[in-house]
This record gives C-alpha cells, structure tokens and sequence, in this order.
C-alpha cells in the first residue's frame, strides 16, 4: 500500500462514519447487555453455585446443578412441556389461520377494526384475564350456568383444573401471536395467485393446501416460533388453570426460584432450556440455509 | 380441441356502475380473437367473465355449445394468461408448468413428457429449476403461457400479457405468439389496448368501449371500415368531416361539408333516416399532387372528389411527408405522403396543391 | 411462615427494584417488614405516640429480605423473618441480642410460643404472629368426621382436595402420617413416605400457596390442607369451612421481630418492638390479619367472634416448626416433582 493511498479524506470519512455508527447503535447495545446479556451471565454463573441453607446463593463451582438437570425426572417433565407447547402451536394455527385469512381478506376499514379486537385483549393484564377463564370454566362458573339453563340439562362440566383447561389457557393467550403474523403473510397474498390456480383447476382445498398454505408458511413459521417458545415456559396457567397438577418446565423452574429456594437449580434448568432453543434454531437455520441451496 | 365461445347479452354491474353492457359476442373455434379498447373499458371484466371469476348480472355464456355461466373457474375448459403472470413464487418454473397437470391428476410420466414439450414450445428448456423471480420479463410470460398451454385448454385468454415488456420484446413475442397459436390451434382471447398489436395478430378485433362492443370484425375491415367515431380515432388516425346529405342512392351520397365543398360516397350506404352523419377517411387516403393531371391520374378508376388545397404545415418523417391541408371552403384534412423516391413531389407549407378523395374511401359512421 | 399474599410472579420484578437511600437521622426507624402483615393504622399510632418516623419497606419472601439485608449494610433496623430464617440468621450472626429490659411488655407472650428451636433461650427474636398448616373441610359437602391427613386423602375425594403447592409441606404430611420425625429427613425417611405421597398426588385436584381458599370458595373442591390464615377468611366467609388440626402433627410457623446485627436505630427498634407487644396494639394486628396471636394479654381483647375462629385460635394438637434440613430439601423437591409428573 502507498503512502497516498493511506492519508486522505476517505479514511477520515469512513472513521466519523464509524464512530457515528456506534453512537447511533450505542442505545440499542446498552439494550441488549442491560436486559439479555447480563441476565444470561447472572443466569450461567449462578447455575454451577451452590445454595446455602436460607437458600441464598453460594459463589463455588458445581457441576451439580446440571447433574441433576438431566435426571429422567426432568427430562420427561421437558418432554412433556414441548408436547403441550406444540399442541398448543397446532391449536392456534388450526384456530388462528382461518381468523388471519378472514382479517387479511376483509375490507379495510373492517379489517382495522378486526385486528383492533385482535389486539384488545392485550389492554388488560395477563392474569386478570386469566381469573376471568377461572370465573368461565369453575364449576359454579358461566359455562356450567350456561349449560344448565340448556333445553336439554347437560350435566355440569368438570374443566377447571384439568389439562383441557390449561390447553384453552395457553391458546387463548398465545392466539392472537399466532394471528398477527399469519395476517402478515395473507395480506401480501396476491390474489391472482389464487385465481391462477382456481384457472389451473384447483378447488378450493388444492388452492389451500398448494398456493395458500405454501405462501403463507413464513408467517405460520413465525407464528409457531411466537406461541410455541413462551407456552413451553409459561406456568402461571398451569398453576392457575391447571391446578399445578401436572409440573411443567417453567413450573419446576418456578418453583426453585420460590417455594424450593434452589436457585442454583433453578438457573441450570434455564440455561438447558435456553441451550435446547439455540440448537433448536441452529438446526432450523441450517436446515433452511441446505433447503434454500438445494432448491 | 378448440371451442368457440358465445357472450348471450352479457352485462356485469360492479354496485351501480355497469362494468360491461349487454354484450353479444360469438368467438369462431380456433380463433385469435383481440378485445381492444382504452383502459377501464371493461377488457378485464369481460376476460374474467368467460373465465368464471365473476358472474355475470345478467345474460349467459357458452364454451363449445355447453353453458358455463354460473360453473367455477376450476371446472370450466379454458386457461388464462394472467396481466401479472401470476406465477407461484414458492414453485420452480418446472411445477409452476405441472402445476395444472397435477390437479388433473395426470399420470406422472405423462406429466413429464407434456411439461418438457410446453417448455420447449416456449424455448425455456433448460429452466427447469429456476424460480420465477429468477427470469426476465419475457421468460415470465412464457411461462405463464406454457402453464396454461399444457393444460391443452379449449380457450386461451390472455390479459394485457405484453404490456410490461419493452417494444423488441414485446414484437418478438407477438410474433411467437401468434406462431404458437397457429401451431396448437387453440381459441385465443387477447386483450390489449395497443392498436398496432391487435391489428398483427388477430384474426378479429373486438372494438370496446364503455362496456359495449363498438366493432367486430377483421383487422382489415376495422381499419378501413370503421363503424364509429371511436372505432375510426381509436385505431390509426382519421379525419372525421362533418357532412349533410343531398342525395342518397342504394350503394352511396352525395353529401356537402360545412364550407360547402361536396363529396361523393361509396364505402357504403347513407344509413336511413338521417341527415347528417361524420365521414371518415385515413390521412394516408388523401391523395395530394400539385399537378392536377398527377392527382387525378393516382386514381386508375372510380369517382374521384376533386379539390384545390393550401398546405398549412408539412412535417417531413423520413418515410412519410405529414401535411395539414385546408380547403378553399375552410376544411381542414391531414394527410400523409409516402416519400417513394427521391425525385417524387417536394411539398412546403404555403404550396397550392389538388386533393383526390377516392369515393370508396369515404366512411360514413354510425352515431351511437 | 406467612402464607405469600403476593403472587410469586413478582418476585423478579421487586428484586430489581432498589430500595430507597435509608435516612440517618434520630427519631427514626427503617422497618422491613412481610407486604400486607403490619398494618398502616399501627405504625401511625407508633409514630403518634412517640414522635419517631417509620419508613416502612417491604418484601414478599425471606430469601428476598435476608439479600436486601446483606446487601443494605446498616439500612434496616428492624426485619420480620419466619422461624426458620431466624434460626439461620441468628447462625450466620446477622440479628443482634435484644435488650430484654427494654422490652417491658414481653410477659405478655403465651409461653408456647417463646424459646422455640429457632431461638432456644429468647436472646434475639419476639413472636410477631404465628400459623399452622391445617385440614380445611366444606362440611356441606363432606359429612364424614376428618381428624388427620389418612382421612383427607382418601380415593372417594379423588380431584376434590386442594392442597399448597409446597414439596416439603407435602412430605412432612406423609411423614406425620407414617410418625417420623419431620426435621429430622434422610434418604431412609424420603423412601418411606414415596408411595403415600405418591397415592396422595393422584387424589389433589389443585396444588395451590397463593390462594388455597380460592378452589374451596368455587366449589371445585370440598376439603384441602392449607395456610390456617386461608382458613380463617374461609370461615369469616361461611362457617361450613371448618379447620382441623391433623391429629398426627401440624407445622407451626412462628414470624418474629427481630433487629439486624448493623441496625443504626436500635433503641427505635425496641420501642418498635415494646409498642407492638403491648396488648391493644396486638389487637389491632389480629383484627386485620386472622393469624394466631401469642399475646394473651391482647387474646383477652379480642371478640369472641374472633377467638371462635378455629382457624385462628385451633384446639390443642401436637405443634412443631420446620428446621433447616439442608440438601434433603433439594432431594424432597425431586421426589414430588417426580411424583407429580408421573401421574
Ligand atoms: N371489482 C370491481 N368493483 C368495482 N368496479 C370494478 C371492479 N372491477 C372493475 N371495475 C370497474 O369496471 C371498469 C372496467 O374495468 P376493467 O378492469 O375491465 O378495465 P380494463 O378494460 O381491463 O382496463 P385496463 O386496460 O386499464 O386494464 C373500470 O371502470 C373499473 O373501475
Ligand atoms: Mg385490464
């Protein structure tokens, strides 16, 4: 390299860039370590620590924690959980899909006004609308009025407490998650896509299943990944609607950090969990990246 | 394989705005039919008509003898080239061909074979794997047009599928298209709202305006036989003469213009009942001579309108010679001159000049 | 231990918050005490009557507290810690000795209730309030005497019990039953009490700490084990809901005051502590909170309505508080996880 190549105005340019760069991403990074990266690192540190008898926190280094995280016991309990969190996903697709398609078809002004009801519940707190599910499902609740004051006495529904209701629990809080994407993907739908393949000799369920749903898939994709990762950690439906019957991972999470006062623990489970994500995800990522190479 | 097809009083009414009228329309088997007419004429609604995505208000539609009006796009033998292609994005150009097939159920090796020859109908061979917003403009449309060719439709319609490419394209693919239409013999609708595109390749040209059918007929009649003022401006150029009758017989009039000049017709008869009526004739029928032996001598037979000129403007073109002319009786025509040679007539703006106007020339329009 | 009025969920959220700068002045006292347990009209009457500001903190569970304590250096003067972290905290030198001349009102506390295992000779703790862990029964819909906890997990009120959703609570229910020790758990013990705990999970419909009332209020269960606090609203509700002490043994947990080892305003404290020892001001405390007291000199202040709480004021029975068991604790969590997923 010349010396005339070095100085010159290019450089400086290209450094005030830089440094204009860093300042503009600066609040962003504080973001990021504030509220992920320190989390993270509290979280690891703590999960080879030690618990002391008032269940504080002790600094040594323990392979423990992580032992015990891979006992049968916890293994099924993850097990589990990922079983209801695809449950719950396949619900809310199955419910959401024909929601989304409706609102992304709609006219407009009666679209706003849909995604606005979509979006309503939010207003509220979590868990208020949680108790609002207890006072519907319990069995002296509206449901079970409702189906008494039935012409034909149906008998009264036992579903609080029960996995069914911790299943309606996690999809109606998940749903709209589910419908805002989908909704994404509808709207920049082309509708003479559709036409062509109803030209093509498609019916309405072909069209569905080769045009739509294809389509779509980013925003189902998107969608899932937004139900199926918080439902897999949530516990307070579990415990409020659930009766904490049945431990799930963030129940047995939870629960280290309140009533069993094992930290430590409870910070290795969350670090597998976080772990199982990472690969998760790696794996989609390369998954698609070969997909995308091949194709 | 090829099916005509019949529009029986066919009108379509978007809330209170009537997108097509009362249309009658019967297109020949094996036809290149074009639909021309300006934007938001109702091209588009009567394309979709026959294809089935809209339902007609009133009136019926028949493919090959059978009616279709109210069956679904899906059941109805006919394949549409859509305006935006409308080519599956998440589908390699290969399925985006099978796609039809495969709705058909088709066996899969015949699937192969059809799938391989519609690519090679369109010269795309070769573009198997690549996904539509892997190709140009041009391969686009050729695979819109291979995706609904392979499905061996008795109806081809194709929506503006031209309009997006630019003029080389656009007259290759004109060409090639017309070749492939001859080459599988199938029924062709084609919209456009480019004079020059419906005048190559049709068989027909259906005039539309404001959802009605102003002309049917071949390029030919179209062009010389116009039978409005819209059929007249829209294609080519015209001058439209104002005219009053003083005489009429079965085969032609004798009418006289606003100055006074008089003029003989013989195009076709002065409809009954009528006074006045426009007249149309093209610049390019405008004969135009400074000699007036010269001018008289162009016409090898029939009656000749014969009257002296002064050219207002000339715009030399190369191939052509643009004149504005007016009459001594203050009308004015255009008219062009084909620059044959070199040593033909020089003309300048201020030259007095003699105008023939063949009397088979001279149009009479019908007034809607 | 006080039954946790505040759901968990917060806890997160009230560890990040950062406690406001304490205030070195005289005539004042840094109180860090459980939410929802000492009531405004008491400290107001404390500082009517003697002049001193009270900064009122609170927190939501002992482990958050004995943190903020360690972490605070001198900011707390006086804490309100359960039995068992007591009994650490006085280990770990964390609480100062009480100057018991200053405390003229400590005749006061019903014997039962002073020199427990977490503070064997009295030198550092004063009971604040004190709770069991009881059978609560809907006798409309149970007709059945329940005398212990064999009569409450019984398969005919299979998905009709509520129980807390507490591991070592649970444990010690079966181990009450099988007559072990319940401070006293090793590998053997946890072995012994596996299948009961195991017959017993399948019969719980709701596990529940926060609001173990709740289920019984709505009728989705008739009989449970909870918080004797929970009872108590139960039976101020309805009196069908009666509360039993399991003839076998209970939990008895025993909240204190008690005044950190580095509190700057220690003579404060002790006022504090005199103040709330004296019987109209222990009153004051029970009518808002229907805990047991153990200031006889204030039960004699008490309405009869209150005192006929069984809730609050239970008959008799073999009483004991929770010791610290160290790593069986992990162990026992284990085990009702185990039991619980494998249902
Ligand atoms: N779904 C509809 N609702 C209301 N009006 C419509 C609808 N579709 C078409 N129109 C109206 O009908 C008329 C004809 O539309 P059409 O699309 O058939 O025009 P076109 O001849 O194809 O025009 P272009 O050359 O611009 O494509 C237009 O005025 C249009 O606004
Ligand atoms: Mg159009």
């Amino acid at each position: 390299m010349t010396a005339g190549k070095e100085a010159g105005p290019p450089v400086t340019d290209r450094r005030t860039a830089g440094w204009r760069a860093w300042a503009l991403l600066a609040p962003m990074l504080a973001w990021l370590m504030l509220f992920i990266v320190v989390p993270t690192a509290v979280l690891l540190v703590y999960s080879f620590c030690e618990r002391d008898e008032l269940g504080r926190v002790v600094y040594t280094f323990t392979w423990d924690n992580y032992q015990r995280a891979f006992d049968p016991i916890y293994v099924r309990i993850f097990g589990r959980s990922i079983g209801y969190a695809t449950l719950t996903a396949a619900i809310c697709i199955v419910a959401g899909f024909p929601v989304a398609c409706y609102i992304g078809r709609a006219r407009e002004e009666l679209r706003d006004r849909l995604l606005l009801l979509v979006m309503v519940p939010f207003w509220t707190s979590f868990l208020i609308r949680t108790y609002a599910w207890i006072t519907i499902l319990k069995q002296e609740g509206l449901l079970n009025a409702v189906l008494r004051s039935l012409p034909f006495g149906a008998g009264p529904l036992d579903l609080l407490y029960t996995p069914v209701a911790v299943m309606i629990g996690l999809v109606y809080a998940y749903l709209p998650f589910m419908i805002l994407p989908i909704y994404g993907s509808v709207e920049k739908l082309d509708g003479a896509l559709i036409e062509a393949a109803h030209d093509l000799g498609a019916g309405p369920l072909r069209v569905f299943s080769s045009v739509i749903i294809p389509l779509t898939l980013p925003g189902i994709a998107a969608g899932t990944l937004l139900v199926f990762v918080p439902s897999i950690a949530m516990f307070a439906i579990t415990d409020l609607m659930g009766g904490a019957r049945v431990p799930l991972i963030g129940n047995v999470i939870q629960n280290q950090f309140t009533q069993a006062r094992d930290w430590p623990f409870g910070a290795a489970l969350g670090v597998v969990f976080m772990a199982l994500f990472a690969v998760t995800y790696w794996i989609l990522l390369r998954f698609r990246e070969r997909e995308e190479a091949a194709g | 394989m090829s099916a005509k097809v019949e529009l029986c009083g066919v009108t379509k009414r978007f809330g209170a705005f009537e997108a097509v009228s009362e249309v009658s329309l019967e297109i020949a088997a094996g036809e290149f039919l074009t639909l021309l007419g300006p934007s938001g004429c109702g091209k588009t609604t009567l394309l979709r008509l026959i294809a089935g995505f809209e339902q007609p208000t009133s009136g019926t539609i028949w493919l090959g003898g059978v009616e279709v009006t109210h069956l679904p796009p899906y059941r109805r033998p006919v394949n549409q080239v859509f305006q935006s292609y409308a080519l599956f994005p998440h589908l390699s150009v290969w399925e985006n061909v099978a796609f039809g097939l495969r709705m058909q159920r088709v066996p899969a090796a015949e699937v192969t074979d059809r799938v391989r020859q519609a690519l090679e109908l369109v010269s795309l061979a070769g573009f198997d794997a690549r996904r539509p917003q892997e190709l140009s403009g041009g391969q686009k449309q050729r695979v819109a047009l291979a995706r609904a060719l392979v499905c061996r439709p008795q109806v081809l319609l194709l929506d503006e599928p031209l309009s997006a490419l630019d003029a080389k394209l656009r007259q290759a693919m004109q060409l090639e298209l017309k070749r492939l239409q001859r080459q599988v013999g199938i029924t062709f609708v084609y919209v456009t709202h480019d004079q020059e595109e419906a005048l190559t390749m049709s068989d027909r040209i259906a005039i539309v305006n404001r959802g009605r059918i102003e002309q049917f007929g071949s390029p030919h009649e179209i062009y010389h036989r116009p039978a409005t003022a819209f059929a007249a401006d829209f294609i080519g150029q015209a001058n439209l003469l104002d005219t009053r009758l003083i005489a009429a017989d079965g085969s032609g009039a004798r009418v006289r213009l606003a100055g006074g000049l008089e003029l003989v017709l013989r195009a076709a008869a002065w409809p009954a009942g009528v006074e006045t009526a426009l007249v149309s004739i093209r610049p390019e029928k405008v004969h135009v001579s400074k000699s007036k032996s010269r001018a008289q001598s162009t016409f090898a037979e029939g009656e000749t309108n014969m009257f002296e000129a002064r050219i207002e403007e000339e715009v030399f073109k190369g191939a052509t010679d643009h004149l504005i002319l007016a009459t001594v009786a203050g009308t004015r025509l255009s008219a062009v001159v084909a620059n044959e040679s070199a040593l033909g007539e020089i003309f300048h703006a201020g030259d007095r000049v003699f105008c023939g106007l063949h009397a088979d020339d001279l149009v009479v329009l019908r007034v809607n | 231990m006080k039954s946790p009025k505040l759901s968990p969920y917060v806890l997160g959220a009230v560890l990040a918050l950062a406690a406001p700068v304490a205030l070195r002045a005289a005539g004042e006292l840094n109180l860090f005490g459980w939410s929802e347990y000492v009531p405004q009209t008491v400290i107001d009457g404390f500082t009517k009557q003697t002049g001193i500001k009270v900064n009122f903190e609170t927190y939501s569970s002992n482990e958050e507290m004995i943190s903020k304590l360690v972490a605070g250096g001198g900011r707390y003067d006086l804490v309100q810690p359960s039995d068992y972290a007591a009994e650490a905290m006085i280990r770990q030198k964390l609480l100062a000795p009480l100057d018991t001349a200053k405390l003229t009102h400590l005749k006061n506390l019903m014997p039962e209730f002073v020199r427990r295992p977490h503070d064997p000779e009295g030198r550092f703790t004063v009971p604040y309030m004190s709770g069991t862990v009881g059978i609560v029964v809907n006798t409309e819909k149970v007709k059945t005497p329940v005398k212990g906890y064999r009569d409450v997990f019984q398969p005919r009120f299979k998905d009709r019990i509520v129980v807390l959703n507490d591991s070592r609570e649970i444990v010690t229910w079966a181990l009450y039953s099988l007559g072990l020790p319940i401070n006293a758990i090793d590998a053997g013990s946890l072995a012994n009490a596996r299948p009961l705990v195991a017959s017993w999970v399948k019969l719980v419909k709701v596990f529940d700490s926060d609001s173990p009332k709740t289920p019984l209020l709505n009728g989705d269960v008739d009989l449970g084990i909870v918080w004797s606090g929970e009872a108590a609203i139960l039976w101020n509700q309805n009196k069908k809901f009666q509360y039993v002490i399991p003839a076998e043994g209970a939990h008895q947990y025993i909240d204190v005051l008690a005044i950190p080892a580095g509190a700057k305003n220690k003579a404060e404290a002790h006022q504090f502590i005199n103040f709330i020892l004296r019987p109209e001001v222990s009153k004051l405390v029970s009518a808002a909170f229907p805990y047991t007291n153990p200031n006889a000199a204030a039960r004699k202040l008490l309405t009869a309505a209150e005192l006929a709480n069984p809730a609050s004021y239970p008959a008799g029975g073999k009483l004991e508080t929770f010791r610290d068991i160290g790593k069986v604790a992990a162990d026992i969590d284990r085990l009702v996880t185990d039991l619980k997923s494998a249902q």
